[in-house]
């Protein structure tokens, strides 16, 4: 039907994105290859603009869906709407990017239900075809389409894994905060802070991140620390920004509220 | 009041106990001259105290009166709390001397000053291991302290006026210990890689300085001087932090008057790390400021300790016995060394433990093949002691890398085995502990491994005789408002079974209910349906679809609810119904229990949720019983038939341990929704004045703990009188059957409707 470039999913800009190891050429040859890829690590640690770079690297289109337990297939394939007494069938974000070749990334997919990701098995495969019941019909993903899912395998429990016949359709790539000396200069990058304060930042997130035994269930991400500077550069002082841009939103628990906040005064 | 009517009235507090009478007189008479207010304020802690220790409670009266020289009658209640914790943490001698230092204790804290440790504790334990990044512990203790696993604190702080002060204090001397962990303080030797402590347990820094004139001078110049170090360290790693201290060093340390010679040193020392000395005054030996900074080592501290102690003269007593700084604490060596021996001897069993399970997890060596090997016998399945060894050694030395990854054996190894990550860093922590694995460690494996493999697929020596270990559990006095520590003991104990015909004729008599409850629960068992009607699905609904068009074209607003989806409803539920088997069911209401159970039983099989049954009975606090019926996972099978047609009154309703120890059990399981279901038959009540408010109140606190650990409780009751003291667990919470014979279809209809 259509195979014009979805415009307004074209990345223009390179987004910032610092490679922390070989993900990008191992990226574009799974791309090459017609590969799918499976991008795991915690939250916040720059899953999300890997995709972005890559998309602006390999210039195609960058269709996300974020998975969640209500999603059904109809949701990425497409379904028939009513329109003025006629039934319409709508692409869904899924049939879309393999019409375009687009890249299609599936963010947290475990969130889904098993026999929702079923769908994305031909297209996973070295057939890599959609086949849309409804129309009666086959697509062939033209060489150019790419996809991409990813998941968190640190917080979600054992019920939310993945099927291993989905799993091993995929090239993983392993994503993990970066080493301290990158992060500050993403911190630098993104946040806009001068190097000591990003410094002080990336110390703080490896403090919150070894509290894992003390009842936290993941330490503060690079996104974290990327906004607090946001604020910092604002104008708010450095020990509130951190306060609410850290220490919020990773607990409630009053004594871990009051142990980050103490880090934070130390720091600070 | 008269001093008879006093000693009859304290009778009646502590009944049924009949202590000493002229014990009683003693404590009674001082307090027959207060105002009677005041006095039915001392008296009132009595029910709360006597149960615990009825020791404490006459040292309570007899130090009541002059407590109330500085405290308020209305503080009594927190002052003999905390005397009660004291007592059951460090036993009656140190809750005496709580009770008799009153002043300085307690009402200066009540005062608005001081902060305690029990109340940061929670707050700076995480903040310590956010800061080390593992996992050190914080304790109370008479001096600060660290022995390098935790960090030791006083009980309390009331050097300053107002908390934020004494907070600070805390968190500066929390601070300080770590960076003497961090930095290597007590962990210092001379050649880097030296075992330390020995394989005698010395540390080196320890036996150096026994072996110097003057051991005592010397550590305490170098603690002095490593404290120094520690202000550096902490200076550029926690610059707020001594930002915000500096209005505490100011106060800590007073500038002593100048001396000459090492005190002079020592004083200007002390004043270096409190911050009272600026950049450009001078100090008598210049090479101490240089410890400030960041390339500065322990053993730099050391050399400088020796160098100084050398100028030492008569003098060098005083500066032993100055107290140290307070953030600085002391120095104990011998802590540190039983603290790391201890860690040696943890780290060797979870490594052996670790290496085991990877041994054992590794696949078999062919059986088929006539193997002479040896270490197939030890159990190891095919892996040598020198293959595994070099193992660890090839992740040790990659210096030594070339010649062993030549040899055969380690391709094989390279290929074949890979360590767990968490294997890999026990390896490394023993590593640096002790330089490499030793051997022992992986024979000790190996032999590990052997003996869990020659022990599989043997049966359970246990022959089930019929009780667990049992497990103390604290229970909740109100008028405490605090927990009587580890107050109960519950055990779990099976139930004798008795073979009846009960289970078929209670089928029989309920037949048609039971075909009604299978129906009923079976519709709730539908995972999936079709609701139609709805704004967005996988497929129209031409029904609605249809109406829509006529309604359109009757000019009516059509609706856009137009499709049908596919509902998926997953029930992850988790419920344990905890079953009163106190002597007050004899007779028909416990048959009428045992009948719903059956029936909710054979109603939950077609269910799927996962349920047990436990009952529950007892006497007095130390024998709380719980009677397992169904495990959680266990098949609704005969022998659970059996059991529940065992059910048979007993003794007591002490409900609260029981709600505990299946809280305690419902934690571990994993559900969506967690559920506990009492059923029973009146009050809680028990022997040792486990009665009325106080029973009532410590079930109701149970069911709030059942809640905080996100269980869902739910009473169901047949006590007449439960509507005066059931609304009190919660309106929600309960439900109240007047009618016992409406029981068995009532029960099944309640956990429905509950769960659906």
């Amino acid at each position: 039907m259509n195979s014009i470039p979805l415009d307004e999913h074209l990345i223009r800009r390179e987004p910032y994105y610092h490679a922390s190891g070989e993900e990008i050429p191992l990226a574009v040859a799974a791309w090459k290859a017609g590969m799918p890829l499976l991008l795991k690590g915690p939250t916040g640690c720059g899953k999300t603009r890997f995709m972005q770079y890559l998309a602006w690297k390999l210039a195609r289109p960058l269709i996300t869906v974020s998975c969640h337990d209500d999603l059904s297939t109809s949701d990425l394939v497409g379904r028939y709407l009513i329109r003025a007494g006629e039934a319409v069938w709508s692409d869904g974000p899924l049939t879309m990017a393999v019409r375009a070749g687009a890249i299609c990334y599936l963010d947290e997919v475990v969130e889904a239900r098993k026999d929702t990701t079923v769908v994305i098995h031909p297209l996973a495969d070295d057939r890599r075809e959609l086949p849309i019941e409804k129309l009666g019909e086959l697509l062939i993903a033209p060489d150019s389409f790419m996809l991409a899912v990813s998941y968190n395998p640190g917080y979600q429990s054992i019920l939310k894994d993945l099927k291993p016949s989905t799993r091993q359709r995929f090239i993983g790539l392993s994503f993990d905060y970066p080493a301290p000396e990158q992060e500050a200069e993403i911190v630098v990058q993104e946040g806009g802070v001068a190097a000591e304060i990003a410094h002080t930042l990336v110390k703080l997130a490896l403090m919150t991140r070894s509290l894992k035994d003390s009842g936290l269930v993941e330490g503060a991400s690079t996104r974290l620390l990327i906004q607090a500077g946001k604020l910092m550069i604002a104008g708010i002082s450095s020990r509130t920004a951190c306060t609410v841009a850290i220490t919020a939103p990773l607990t409630d628990d009053p004594e871990l509220t009051g142990a980050i906040d103490e880090m934070i005064f130390s720091l600070f | 009041m008269n001093p008879e009517q006093l000693k009859q009235y304290f009778y009646d507090l502590v009944h049924p106990d009949l202590p000493n009478e002229w014990e009683v007189e003693e404590v009674m008479e001082p307090l027959l001259d207060l105002d009677p207010a005041v006095r039915s304020a001392v008296l009132e802690q009595v029910q709360v105290i006597w149960p615990v220790s009825n020791s404490l409670c006459y040292s309570y009266l007899h130090q009541a009166i002059p407590a109330l020289a500085c405290i308020k009658a209305e503080t009594l209640g927190r002052w003999a709390s905390e005397a009660l914790e004291i007592y059951e943490r460090s036993g009656l001698k140190d809750a005496q001397q709580f009770m008799i230092n009153v002043q300085s204790h307690f009402a200066c804290r009540m005062d608005g000053q001081g902060q305690r440790f029990k109340e940061i504790a929670g707050r700076m334990e995480p903040y310590l291991r956010g800061l080390a990044r593992r996992d050190l512990r914080l304790e109370s203790s008479k001096t600060v302290f660290t022995d390098t696993r935790t960090v030791f604190l006083p009980e309390e702080l009331s050097l300053f006026q107002g908390e934020g002060k004494n907070f600070l204090l805390y968190k500066l001397t929390t601070s300080f210990q770590w960076a003497f962990i961090a930095l290597d303080t007590f962990l210092v030797t001379a050649e880097p890689n030296e075992i330390n402590p020995s394989a005698k347990g010395k540390l080196w820094l320890h036996e150096y300085l026994a072996a110097t004139e003057f051991p005592s001078l010397l550590a305490t110049l170098y603690f002095l001087f490593e404290t120094v170090r520690a202000r550096g360290f902490l200076e550029r790693e926690l610059p707020g932090l001594m930002r915000d201290s500096s209005r505490l060093f100011a106060s800590l340390d007073k500038k002593s008057p100048c001396k000459s010679g090492v005190e002079r040193i020592v004083s200007q020392t002390r004043n270096l790390i409190s911050g009272q000395l600026t950049e450009d005054e001078s100090i008598e030996d210049e090479q101490i400021r240089t410890l400030l900074h960041s390339k500065a080592v322990a053993l730099d501290s050391l050399r400088l300790a020796e160098q100084i102690s050398h100028q030492a003269d008569e003098g060098w007593e005083s500066i032993v016995q100055e107290e140290p700084l307070f953030f600085q604490g002391r120095m104990e060596l011998t802590r540190v060394e039983a603290a790391r021996m201890v860690l040696r001897r943890e780290q060797e069993a979870g490594f052996v433990e670790a290496l085991a399970t990877f041994f054992l997890s590794l696949p078999t060596a062919g059986n088929d093949t006539t193997d002479e090997e040896a270490e197939t016998e030890d159990g190891a399945k095919g892996v040598s002691e020198a293959d595994a060894a070099l193992l660890f050694e090839e992740q040790s030395s990659e210096g030594k890398k070339e010649e062993s990854s030549k040899s055969p054996d380690f391709t094989r190894l390279e290929n074949e085995l890979e360590l767990s990550e968490e294997l890999q860093e026990l390896a490394e922590e023993i590593k640096n502990d002790l330089g490499q694995v030793p051997d022992q460690y992986i024979s000790a494996a190996m032999g590990k491994a052997g003996q869990a493999q020659a022990g599989m697929g043997t049966p359970e020596s246990d022959d089930g005789s019929g009780s667990s270990a049992p497990v103390t559990y604290d229970e909740w006095d109100y008028r405490r408002a605090g927990f009587r520590r580890n107050w109960c003991v519950v055990t779990e104990k099976q139930l004798e079974p008795i073979q009846s015909n009960f289970i078929r004729d209670t089928l029989e008599q309920y037949k048609g209910l039971r075909i009604r409850l299978r129906r009923q629960f079976e519709m709730m068992q539908t995972r999936e349906r079709f609701v139609r009607r709805q704004r967005d699905g996988d497929e129209i609904d031409l029904d609605a679809l249809v109406e829509s068009l006529a309604d359109t074209a009757a000019g009516f607003p059509p609706s856009d609810r137009l499709f049908i989806r596919l509902k998926r409803d997953e029930r992850d539920i988790a419920v344990m119904f905890l079953v009163d088997m106190s002597n007050s069911t004899r007779g028909w209401v416990g048959t009428a229990i045992k009948q719903s159970l059956i029936l909710l039983s054979e109603a939950m099989e077609t269910l799927g949720d996962r349920y047990g049954i436990y009952g529950f009975s007892g006497m007095r606090r130390l024998r709380c019983e719980l009677f397992p019926i169904k495990g959680l996972d266990e098949p609704y099978n005969d022998e659970v038939r059996t059991r529940i047609s065992s059910i048979a009154p007993r003794e007591y309703t002490r409900m609260a341990p029981a709600l505990r120890h299946i809280i305690s059990i419902m934690k571990k399981v994993d559900a969506g929704v967690r559920l506990i279901i009492t059923l029973s038959d009146g009050k809680p009540e028990d022997y040792d004045n486990y009665n009325g408010e106080y029973a009532i109140e410590d079930t109701r606190h149970a069911l709030i703990e059942a809640r905080m650990a996100g269980i869902h409780p739910f009473c169901i009751t047949i006590d007449q009188h439960a509507h005066e003291y059931m609304p009190r667990y919660g309106e929600v919470n309960y439900i109240f059957i007047n009618d016992v014979a409406k029981l068995p279809a009532r029960i099944p209809e309640i956990y429905r409707v509950l769960t659906s």
